[in-house]
């Protein structure tokens, strides 16, 4: 089997010898280790390393700006960042200069030979490739279900997600994506805007009962995710996604981790109220 | 929905608990429900999908979560239910219901499952995938149950 060169760039010997233990025995060979941003950029000219792993704080510079010089080298080099910080403009600045994945330390074992493991495989999984060909297809169609089903207008934001854990406060329909990336799509709203958006739907002369309310949302969920998997599906030749049923989670005050997914929450604002959706896949992809 | 279908969910909890270090585990009742789930506190939707397709719930208490946590993690206390622990309920669902993928294949259903989402709450309701389900409580020791409720379309 041929073995992956990793670069590890580190001041902290401690680190350095915590990565090279997660690294023995699997597919990723440390080829070297780099100090400071000068020995990176040098041993990367040098040993031309099929993977980096680029700690945010060095000596002689930040990780992102090392990163920069890496990549203006050979701007397909994937480097994995990781920082003790892993906060949102961190993330978007090297995602910027063309990072591929973050990491938050301490890393953990399975989590850091996945995401060497996706890119060794996948080529540069950057978050904002992820974006166009996974989430840009949801928010459109968003917006066009929720004129078609409802005749609502909606003003249209996208982000990638910074908080830990999702909040609900009212309904949320929960959507798992199969096949490849595996994910899940997340459609929620406020009790009111969900008792509107049901009965809008259906027209104001049916009264509805709050499971009809619950069942129409619901639907309304899954004709969304559907329609955007098809979407990408038909855009990304080569791989096929799937969606599962959907399960839904109801009441007030509800936390859904969220840590360990990169995702993206698109926002619907509309006169009824907003319509949230986070689309997550597992991390490193 | 088929009963036989419970099966491999309890086969994959009975092989994957005791690798985590719970030794003695039981099954208690099976029941038919066609009520959404209360959370009992923590509860993991997983969901699958392609020849037979449905959802998962794992639902148990804080207490039974963080117990479950700490002994995942060679008895690493856990005083509060935080994302370090919470990682660890997501990845054992992740396991039970890659495993319960598994038995599933070898009855001829190959399913794909879906990354898991772990909730956290005040006696939330949790509708799964189709009217009727079947719910199976299991017993990890020391009056721990995990319910597990198994959907199917």
């Amino acid at each position: 089997m041929r073995k992956y060169s990793v670069l590890v760039v580190d001041d902290s010997k401690v680190i350095r010898f915590m990565i090279a233990g997660i690294l023995a025995g699997t597919e990723f060979e440390i080829c070297d280790s780099a100090e400071n941003s000068a020995e990176a950029v040098e041993k990367y000219k040098l040993l031309q390393p099929d993977l980096v792993t680029m700690d945010m704080n060095l000596p002689d510079g930040n990780g992102i700006e090392c990163s920069r010089q890496i990549l203006a080298i050979n701007p397909k080099a994937k480097i994995v960042m990781i920082s003790a910080m892993k906060d949102a403009s961190l993330i978007t600045q090297g995602q910027e200069a063309g990072i591929s994945s973050f990491l938050q330390k301490p890393v953990k074992a399975q989590v850091l030979i996945e995401t060497l493991q996706l890119l060794a495989k996948n080529g540069k999984g950057t978050p904002e490739r992820v974006k166009n060909a996974y989430v840009k297809p949801f928010m459109k169609v968003l917006k066009k279900n929720l004129f078609t089903l409802a005749g609502i207008n909606s003003k249209m934001s996208l982000e990638v997600n910074k908080a830990e854990f999702l909040e609900i406060d009212g309904i949320a329909v929960v959507i798992g994506l199969t096949g490849s990336p595996v994910g899940r799509a997340i459609l929620k709203m406020d009790k009111e805007t969900m008792q509107k958006f049901s009965q809008k739907i259906v027209g104001d002369q049916i009264e509805l009962s709050e499971d009809e309310i619950i069942d129409n949302i619901e639907e309304a969920a899954n004709i969304i995710v559907g329609r955007g998997v098809s979407v990408i599906n038909d855009s990304v030749k080569d791989k096929e996604m799937r969606i599962t049923p959907p399960g839904t989670i109801y009441g007030s005050n509800i936390r859904m981790d969220n840590s360990n997914v990169l995702s993206f929450n698109i926002t619907a604002m509309t006169d009824l109220g907003e319509f949230k959706m986070n689309v997550g896949f597992a991390e490193g992809e | 929905m088929d009963a036989k279908l419970v099966n491999p969910f309890v086969d994959a909890f009975t092989a994957v608990m005791p690798q985590i270090g719970f030794q003695d585990i039981k099954r208690n009742k099976i029941s038919v429900c066609e009520h959404a789930v209360t959370s009992k506190g923590v509860t993991v939707l997983v969901g699958f999908t392609k020849e037979i397709k449905g959802n998962v719930a794992y639902n148990m208490t804080e207490n039974t979560a963080k117990l479950i946590a700490s002994t995942m993690m060679m008895g690493m206390p856990v005083d509060q239910f935080d994302d370090m622990a919470q990682s660890a309920i997501s990845e054992l669902s992740n396991m039970l219901t890659a495993n319960a993928a598994t038995n599933l294949s070898s009855l001829g259903y190959n399913v794909d499952i879906s990354t898991p989402s772990l909730s956290v709450g005040d006696a939330f309701k949790v509708k799964v995938s189709s009217e009727a389900y079947l719910s199976v409580e299991m017993d990890v020791g020391g009056g721990h149950l995990v319910e597990i409720d198994i959907a199917v379309q």
